[in-house]
């Protein structure tokens, strides 16, 4: 094996960690958030320190490559999709520790009513599930894999879209809770980030396998190409 | 411990001065580039490890040159002794008028070594080290110039690895090779380094990058930055250092 | 700026172009030819007597009959016995001069000395044979005074081209070599003299060429005038080819008689030299091959 392919397995191997590492994080924040546990919050928070620290690295790795090696065609794509996957990783990680600042911050808890109506349970697991499926993708080099993860945001979209009328609705009858209530639509809009996350994730890694730029596309398109 | 030093040294050609105070260490095991424009003595500097410019005549050094701590240039130092520990390997691969097997033999015979399964089994070892037995190991009494340009500078660095080295000296290594026959070369680099502590003379900077661990730089018979290659590469210190390696001057 | 056209440009380019190349064309081709005329001359004129008896037999009747024999069996001694002399000292001074001696006034010198002795005019060499090999050392007139005397002559080329042929073998293959423990004498032994092998066969075999034709310096040191029989040692006098032909074309008994025995002769002289250049090509391109399979 030449020289050049010890690095990148290595810099696959990292970006993996630092992959998994992430979606603990969004486990943990999951968890947090239904059993309103604030130490796992407290603990979430403090692990987006060893995130930030795995993206100075695989920063680093990424321009050493580039100076050292020279990388070319697949190998060139490879470096540049890590490179904006490690940035899309860290972004899931401040969305995650923002998650867990709500759950560490709110009073009562959650109406279990509430969770249920805006479906937030079920739009975490969705996100959760993106992430480990692009993960999935991006480790054994599958782009259907990466496709699929597009009709999953479908999903988290509409969830988000209607979380608005449900959230307002909710509030006009229980004006007790606005707080919590708020906390939760918040929640709603960073899982919805997360799923971009994910999908920029998978469209880079489209763009390292198939040299295909899925950008900008209707998500029509994206799924069939 | 550093495996060679160089300590303050200036070196002449006749009255002009072709080398100006160098200081390095080179740790062992490691790789070390020594790049810079034509004429900027890196080649020159090589060829003091190994004392090949006592062939030149009108040549003076100053300094010091320690290899495991002992000065090469002392007086009383055996030459041929420091050439088998210092193995070199040149611009244009140079095999011998010989067979396959009799270069790889070559440096043996003339030190001594008359034993024939330890040659034999010195030869093999030797080949294998640099990935070419298997494409010669059925044509050892043909002659090593029925190889292609590739197989002759590796069966060139067996001969450098018969006599059991600890430096290898390579002097643009590659430059007369093609883009794949370059690669086996540079992956070659890369292995020998568990053994083996080697300097390489380069050109071509991104061969630089891709095989050293350590890159020193040559201007005018100056050395102008010595650093971790990826320093060099990434963030010089120097900005002549990073004029060059980004192709604005020289 | 004026318009320049391209087309006229072009056009004029190539005449000159082809103006050029003709001149060189005819000139070389005239060397070509004026050699074809000389040979051409000899041949027609000398084929004539030239049989298996002239080759074998006593010249006879004052040198207008008979053949040449003991003229090419004379010659072919002295070139034997000059590259004897001059092969192995100039190779070993060309190897000295190339491979030990450090640049400095010593090694100007020599180079000098050689060079000038490549200069000296062959009868000065003729000369100093005489009085050296003849007279000095008293080897009398016989083919030992007459082959010392033509290999001093062979030896600046001898030296000259060996040197040449050293110098060509690249300095990597030294330093190589060098570069593993060797010593200088290893080396140029094992590395340095087997490359250079073909090209220093060469040499010798061209200053053959040189050597067999030369007539002064044989002239006072060991050639015949006419001696119609073989040497028997080193000592004995010789005839020579080069030097009956001037003796048959100058001062013969019957110089219009024997006119066809003279061209006859310079055919003979002409085709030992021919085969000698033929020898040189087949012997470099078989030690080259050697060399590579050693």
């Amino acid at each position: 094996m030449s020289h050049l392919d010890i690095e990148l397995q290595q810099l696959k191997a990292e970006t993996i960690k630092m992959w998994q590492l992430v979606n603990l994080q969004l486990t943990k924040g999951k968890e947090s958030l239904l059993k309103l546990d604030k130490d796992l919050a407290r603990e979430v928070i403090l692990s987006e320190r060893r995130v930030n620290a795995y993206e100075l690295k695989l920063d680093r790795d990424c321009e050493n490559i580039f100076a050292l090696f020279n990388p070319v065609a697949v190998d060139l794509r490879f470096v540049l999709a890590v490179l904006k996957i490690n940035n899309n990783l860290e972004r899931t990680g401040d969305i995650v520790e923002g998650i867990a600042k709500f759950v560490l911050n709110v009073d009562s808890n959650f109406d279990t009513k509430l969770l249920e109506i805006t479906r937030v349970v079920e739009m975490y697991a969705a996100a959760n599930n993106m992430m480990e499926c692009v993960l999935e993708a991006f480790d054994k080099e599958d782009t259907s894999l990466a496709r699929k993860v597009f009709q999953q945001d479908e999903l988290l979209d509409d969830i988000n879209v209607k979380a608005n009328s449900i959230i307002a609705d909710y509030i006009r009858n229980h004006p007790d809770n606005i707080d919590a209530t708020l906390y939760l639509l918040s929640i709603i809009r960073k899982l919805e980030r997360v799923g971009d996350q994910a999908k920029n994730m998978a469209e880079e890694i489209i763009f390292y396998i198939e040299a295909k730029v899925l950008k900008h596309r209707s998500k029509v398109d994206k799924s069939k190409e | 411990m550093y495996k060679i030093e160089s300590k303050n040294v200036d070196f002449f050609y006749g009255s002009s001065q072709a080398l100006k105070n160098i200081n390095i260490a080179i740790k062992p095991n490691t790789v070390t580039a020594l790049i810079g424009p034509s004429g900027c003595g890196k080649s020159t500097y090589l060829r003091l490890f190994n004392r090949m410019n006592d062939l030149i005549d009108n040549t003076k050094i100053s300094g010091q040159i320690l290899i495991d701590g002992d000065d090469i240039y002392a007086k009383g130092v055996n030459v041929d002794s420091l050439r088998k520990k210092v193995g070199m390997v040149f611009q244009k691969p140079n095999p011998f008028p010989k067979t396959i097997f009799e270069n790889v033999a070559y440096g043996l015979r003339v030190n001594g070594i008359s034993d024939k399964k330890i040659i034999e089994e010195r030869v093999e070892t030797s080949i294998k080290q640099v990935v070419l037995w298997d494409e010669v190991k059925d044509k050892l009494k043909k002659s090593a110039f029925e190889l292609s340009g590739g197989q002759q500078q590796r069966l060139c660095i067996a001969r450098a690895l018969a006599i059991q080295p600890s430096i290898i000296l390579m002097d643009e290594p590659t430059s007369a090779l093609d883009p794949i026959s370059t690669s086996k070369v540079e992956e070659l680099i890369y292995e020998l380094k568990t053994k083996y502590t080697i300097v390489i003379v380069t050109h071509n900077m991104q061969q630089a990058g891709r095989v050293s661990d350590t890159t020193a730089f040559f201007y005018m018979g100056e050395l102008i930055e010595y650093d971790n290659t990826k320093t060099i590469f990434t963030n010089p210190k120097i900005e002549r250092t990073q004029n060059y390696i980004t192709g604005r001057f020289g | 700026m004026d318009v320049i056209d391209e087309n006229k440009l072009a056009k004029s380019k190539k005449r000159k172009q082809a103006i050029a190349f003709w001149i060189f064309r005819i000139l070389s081709y005239s060397v070509v030819a004026i050699l074809f005329i000389i040979l051409s001359f000899i041949v027609i004129k000398g084929i004539s007597v030239i049989n298996w008896n002239f080759i074998s037999q006593m010249p006879e009747e004052g040198m207008t009959k008979g053949g040449i024999y003991p003229a090419i069996i004379g010659t072919l001694c002295l070139v034997a016995g000059s590259m004897l002399f001059a092969f192995p000292i100039g190779v070993m001074a060309a190897i000295y001069m190339n491979e030990y001696v450090k640049a400095g006034l010593i090694k100007k010198i020599i180079k000098q000395m050689t060079n000038n002795l490549a200069g000296i005019p062959s009868i000065v060499f003729g000369l100093f044979g005489m009085s050296l090999f003849v007279n000095k050392l008293g080897f009398g007139d016989s083919i030992l005074a007459g082959s010392l005397t033509l290999g001093l002559l062979a030896l600046p080329v001898v030296i000259r081209t060996t040197e040449e042929s050293l110098k060509a073998v690249e300095d990597t293959f030294r330093q190589a070599s060098l570069g593993l423990g060797a010593s200088k004498w290893e080396t140029t032994r094992k590395v340095v003299l087997p490359i250079a092998f073909p090209n220093i066969i060469t040499g010798l075999i061209l200053s053959i060429g040189r050597v067999s034709g030369e007539t002064a310096p044989i002239l006072f040191t060991v050639a015949a005038y006419f001696l119609p029989k073989l040497p028997t040692s080193i000592f004995d006098q010789a005839m020579a080819l080069p030097y009956h032909l001037y003796v048959i074309s100058t001062s013969g008994t019957n110089i219009e008689e024997s006119r066809p025995i003279a061209y006859g002769t310079a055919l003979v002289l002409i085709i030992i030299v021919l085969i000698a250049n033929l020898l040189a090509n087949a012997l470099r391109k078989y030690f080259g091959k050697k060399v590579k399979m050693n």
